[in-house]
């Protein structure tokens, strides 16, 4: 008797086996065959909650505020609520997320998000539904790109492109600007058209006044200072940025982009040796010590009212200051370059600076309860109304071309560049973390160079800088390959 | 030969003087630079004169508690003070209760508990950080002030020693002289020890106290919600534009740990003293 009971004990757990494993490979078949079809169903969970991480200065200028309260109007019908994550913006969604303390929408640079989803903890959406597919640009589109087994999945929704822009104060310019830094006479000075006379411009201010800098920016960060290396022929990781047996900081003649930096510094004060100026730029471009820096354009604002700021501290009201610093303060595309990479040089052959930069967007956690009703708030916050909103009240340069067209100047600008590669995206990759640490100890070696006596230089040639750069992808490549 | 001996002490006292006050400034001059600086006018640490701001305002003070958009300081602190608080009377209770109990009563395995809570001890508390959090999330207590104040207050009697050496102190023979007056134990604990006690409470509680209220590790990692941050947490998370305003709040972060030190200190000193005739 025993032994029956114990034989159709046996029969019934290897047929739940079985069962089980059929279901299982049935289900795997159908996510793979089409995993956001049956996430992103089009039918909307009710009465919900969705918590929305925004990015801080989203949130200290008061746009995301309008964006949930339009957003939770509309949905109302629903019962569909957006509200703010409450957390911090550097987010580690791959610890808290699965334990259910992540937010379901969050807003973050390209390369965080495929950081997330390579850890699949974020999903693949059905952008091709949305409002902003159309006008957003192929190359904003593959930041957000992951390929799997032969299918190309989209991670996330571009809003804004990032990169670096060039940032001065037009009461800072010489009187006599007009007629001896005007030289092609097209009312933009010559300085912030090229890098040439900005070099002249930074070493003039400076041997007149040594308190007075020109351009002032930190060569350790690599975000900003690789731009010059691009320029010149460089690139992240060969095959679109996904091959990384291929590091090419020191391909082409990327050796001139960190001799123009070397020759940039040599204007500049100690300062630019670790991250002392991005963090004082606000203050210092505001009182005037420095005439120009680079930063990204979501901190006009943060520069806007340091400004304001100091023309209050002078005496003028606040309508007065306000006004006076619009005036002012001017956000522009980065000065070309000489093709020989001599800043010194008359008449140079100009080049276009290219900068490395970013595409903020919007993703959906993977652990979310409510994919549909997250995915209708994205396709409302790219919508063209929200987007152009958001660079009113924010400045960013928006990924969509309707509006980036409208708003003209700068937002096309940026947009042209991007479409022109001259924004070179940072990779997607997860391997791209290890390009930091390495890029900082080589520009911040170049930034020393520049105050180390004659005969104690490292850099005192092409060839030493070349080296340089060689000895910087080594030691990337050994990051990334050293424990695979 | 007295003229001799006295110079030598004048030599001695002055430079032992300068040496004191030389310890003593460099001691006293980054808390008074920190000062300083959140009274800062321009807010910004790069337009100083130097080591000092060019001129003060109360202006970062009142933008600490006003301006609550981004950083709602008013609530961390209200939250740093609900846990230090919670903390520190759970603490201190089950620390006194852990000492005195270690210290009046023998039982089996009392010897055995003594040396592992001394080898645990030993071991840094971050190093269980990791269970912790899982432990934590399991409990439904991340994003939850109560459980921070659990493990606090939890972790507090691992530091029992030295309030057991207090409690020996103690002469049993007071005890003994209660127990043959008809007192059980528990009253012997209350009426007798406890009050005979008040030195080493007030040392728990004040350790109790300010170890949860300048804490970073654990809040930051158990607390999600930027409304929930302790003021530690919080400071962290300000901008990198926002020096005077961090400034200020490390101001006045110390207050509560002022104002508690100057109202207990009295009775440590007078319980020492009383401990001291009694003894």
């Amino acid at each position: 008797m025993k032994r029956k009971i114990a034989l159709v004990l046996i029969g019934m757990m290897a047929l739940t086996t079985l069962a089980g494993c059929k279901s299982e490979s049935k289900e795997a078949t159908k996510e793979a065959a089409s995993p956001t079809n049956t996430i992103f169903t089009g039918e909307l969970e009710e009465n919900v909650t969705i918590q929305v991480l925004e990015n801080d200065t989203a949130i200290s200028k008061g746009y995301f505020d309008e964006l949930i309260k339009a957003f939770n109007k509309e949905y109302e019908k629903y019962g569909i609520t957006a509200v703010d994550a409450n957390m911090d913006q550097y987010l580690d969604l791959a610890n808290d997320g699965p334990y259910g303390y992540g937010p379901d929408v969050l807003y973050q640079a390209n390369d965080v998000i495929m950081q997330y989803a390579e850890g699949k903890h974020i999903y693949p959406l059905p952008v091709e539904q949305l409002d902003c597919y159309s006008q957003i640009p192929e190359a904003a589109w593959k930041a957000y790109q992951v390929d799997v087994e032969g299918n190309t999945y989209t991670c996330g929704v571009p809003v804004n492109v990032q990169a670096p822009m060039l940032y001065y104060r037009t009461d800072l310019l010489p009187e006599d600007w007009k007629s001896n830094w005007d030289d092609n006479k097209n009312d933009v000075p010559d300085m912030v058209e090229n890098w040439n006379d900005m070099y002249a411009y930074s070493k003039e201010i400076h041997e007149v006044n040594p308190d007075k800098y020109g351009y002032m920016k930190s060569l350790y960060d690599v975000y900003f200072s690789s731009g010059f290396l691009f320029s010149y022929g460089g690139y992240i990781f060969g095959d679109n940025n996904t091959d990384t047996n291929d590091i090419g900081f020191a391909a082409g003649d990327a050796n001139k982009g960190a001799w123009v930096l070397s020759q940039l510094a040599s204007n500049m004060n100690e300062d630019c040796i670790d991250d002392t100026i991005t963090t004082n730029a606000y203050s210092k471009l505001a009182d005037g010590t420095y005439f120009a820096t680079l930063s990204t354009p979501d901190t006009y604002t943060t520069f806007y009212d340091s400004l304001v700021e100091e023309y209050e501290n002078d005496g003028l009201t606040e309508d007065e200051a306000r006004d006076k610093a619009i005036e002012n303060l001017v956000m522009t595309s980065l000065p070309k370059l000489p093709e020989s990479g001599d800043l010194t040089e008359e008449n140079p052959s100009l080049i276009d600076t290219k900068t490395m930069g970013g595409v903020n967007g919007y993703a959906i956690s993977s652990y979310t309860k409510c994919p549909n009703a997250c995915l209708a708030f994205v396709d409302f916050a790219t919508n063209y109304e929200m987007i152009k909103l958001r660079n009113e009240k924010l400045g960013i340069a928006p990924a969509r071309e309707d509006v980036a067209e409208e708003l003209g100047g700068l937002s096309k600008q940026m947009y042209e560049n991007l479409e022109k590669g001259n924004v070179v995206l940072m990779p997607s990759i997860k391997e791209v973390g290890q390009i930091w640490t390495p890029g900082q100890t080589f520009f911040t070696d170049l930034a020393k160079d520049s105050f180390r006596p004659e005969s104690e230089k490292k850099f005192k040639d092409l060839d030493a800088l070349k080296a340089g750069l060689e000895d910087m992808c080594n030691q990337i490549s050994d990051a990334i390959h050293t424990l695979e | 030969m007295m003229k001799k001996l006295s110079v030598g002490k004048i030599i001695d006292a002055t430079w032992t003087y300068a040496l004191l006050l030389i310890v003593a400034f460099i001691f006293f001059f980054p808390c008074l630079w920190i000062v300083l600086a959140s009274f800062s006018k321009s807010g910004s640490i790069y337009s100083f004169d130097g080591f000092f701001p060019k001129s003060y305002s109360v202006a970062t003070f009142k933008k600490l508690f006003t301006d609550t958009t981004m950083y709602n300081y008013p609530r961390w602190f209200l939250n740093t003070l609900f846990v230090a608080v919670g903390s520190c009377l759970l603490g201190t209770f089950l620390t006194i209760l852990t000492a005195y109990t270690m210290s009046r009563f023998e039982f089996r395995a009392r010897k055995t508990m003594m040396k592992t809570t001394m080898i645990l001890g030993m071991f840094p508390s971050f190093m269980g950080m990791t269970a912790v959090y899982i432990l934590m999330t399991q409990f439904g207590l991340i994003n939850q002030l109560w459980g921070l104040i659990l493990i606090y207050a939890a972790g507090a009697p691992m530091g029992y020693l030295t309030q057991k050496g207090f409690f020996d102190t103690i002469p049993k023979a007071i005890d003994e002289a209660a127990k043959i007056d008809g007192a059980n134990s528990a009253q012997i604990f209350w009426k007798i020890n406890l009050p005979l006690s008040k030195p080493i409470i007030v040392y728990t509680a004040l350790t109790s106290f300010t170890w949860p209220w300048s804490d970073f590790i654990l809040p930051k990692l158990l607390l999600k919600e930027k409304d929930l941050y302790t003021v530690a947490v919080g400071l962290m998370s300000l901008d990198e534009t926002e020096f005077a305003r961090f400034a200020a709040g490390s101001v006045f972060i110390a207050v509560p740990i002022v104002i508690l030190y100057f109202a207990l200190v009295k009775n440590m000193v007078d319980g020492i003293a009383e401990g001291a005739v009694k003894g």
